[in-house]
């Protein structure tokens, strides 16, 4: 799973949805059973598609993602970039893009800050079935 | 005609093999291939998110990152956890873009509110009596059933989704293509999402053996 998709999920708990804690899970607390795991992927880099994809990211839920993943090197506001191919911004755009894009998380989990129930992930998938709210 | 991904490791034993639901499915792509790319420019931000809710084999969603929107950011989901690795090794087999994940779920749950733009559903969509019980699956690990059965005429699943549209799409420019048989009664399910404020538009319909498919698009003004 890619950090960018982090950003993209929060708790399927039903009760929780209306939470503001719902979001984003944290990886704050991890099992012994299934540690933590990272992998790099490389991923072509593109200043433009990273530039692209900013305005979809909750900024304040990456910063909070990426420190418990061990980065604390991220601007604390979202960065705002007029020229993608501007050399001074090609450093931030490539860690965004490293983080975003070419981290994998392998295995772990997730947990959600409302109601405590845990996500695992394996096989770099997250499960978010919960057996209770399958169709019937 | 675009090509089809190529799937060169396929346990049809465990994962949905591509049909003519399936097929059907790229041919409708490509059709909307012009409005897609119209409606979702991926040179200008936001980039759009593309949302396949049962990837199976991942054909469909491989097929859309090859054919249709190269530069698009694209989630998948199934039930069936041999379907989310396959579809992650037929997109990877393809040249995967820069950013595809497949979430083990059912339908769309955990997925944020309002983000999808388009959203593509092959759903389980054969007539039963119920759908598939979770329980027994979990302990067989046979997860097959769950790709075709669709309860009460077949929309047991479809439903779920059509009822939680304005939960998931993009109000703005979200679309959504969906797939039926006719004793879905495709018809009157497009006069019910009407009469929800939906424009809907039967894209294709074709014969495929005994049965008649056909995939629709459910979308909001722009
Ligand atoms: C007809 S198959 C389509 C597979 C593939 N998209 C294709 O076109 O070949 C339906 C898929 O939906 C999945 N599915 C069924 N119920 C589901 C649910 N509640 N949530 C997520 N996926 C589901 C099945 O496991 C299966 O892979
Ligand atoms: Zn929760």
């Amino acid at each position: 799973m890619k950090i960018l998709t982090a950003n993209f999920v929060q708790c399927t708990v039903k009760a929780c949805g209306s939470s503001p804690d719902c979001f984003p899970l944290h990886f704050d607390q991890q099992t012994p059973d299934l540690p933590l795991e990272l992998a790099h992927e490389d991923v072509d880099f593109s200043p433009e598609f990273i530039c692209n994809v900013l305005p979809r990211i909750e900024w304040p839920a990456l910063l909070t993602t990426a420190r418990e993943l061990g980065n604390t090197q991220l601007p604390p506001a979202k960065p705002e970039i007029e020229n993608p191919s501007a050399p001074e911004n090609e450093q931030l755009l490539r860690d965004l893009h490293t983080l975003l894009l070419e981290t994998q998380i392998i295995q772990g989990s997730m947990r959600c800050a409302n109601c405590g129930h845990i996500y695992f992930i394996r096989d770099s998938i997250p499960n978010f079935l919960l057996p209770g709210h399958l169709v019937q | 005609m675009l090509p089809t991904p190529s799937i060169s490791n396929l346990n049809i034993e465990r994962v949905y093999e591509p049909a003519e639901d399936s097929f059907l499915f790229l041919d409708v792509l490509q059709d909307e291939l012009p409005f897609i790319r119209e409606r979702f420019s991926t040179a200008n931000a936001p980039t759009p998110l593309v949302v396949e809710i049962g990837l199976g084999s991942g054909i469909v969603t491989t097929f859309f990152q090859k054919n249709i929107l190269t530069n698009a950011l694209f989630l998948g989901t199934d039930i069936n956890p041999y379907a989310c690795s396959q579809s992650k090794e037929t997109s990877k087999e393809n040249g995967d873009p820069k950013y595809f994940d497949a979430l083990r779920t059912n339908l769309l749950d955990g997925l944020r509110p309002g983000l999808v733009d388009v959203l593509l559903f092959n759903p389980p969509y054969v007539p039963d009596d119920t759908v598939p019980s979770f329980e027994s699956a979990v302990k067989t690990d046979d997860w097959l059933d769950f790709a075709l059965l669709g309860g009460c005429d077949g929309m047991q699943v479809t439903s779920v989704v059509l009822d939680h549209l304005t939960e998931f799409l993009n109000l703005e420019r979200g679309v959504a293509y969906i797939l039926f048989c006719r004793r879905n009664k495709p018809t009157e399910v497009a006069k019910l999402m009407r009469t929800r404020g939906w424009i809907v538009d039967l894209i294709e319909e074709r014969q495929a053996g005994w049965e008649v498919l056909s995939v629709w698009k459910f979308s909001k003004a722009k």
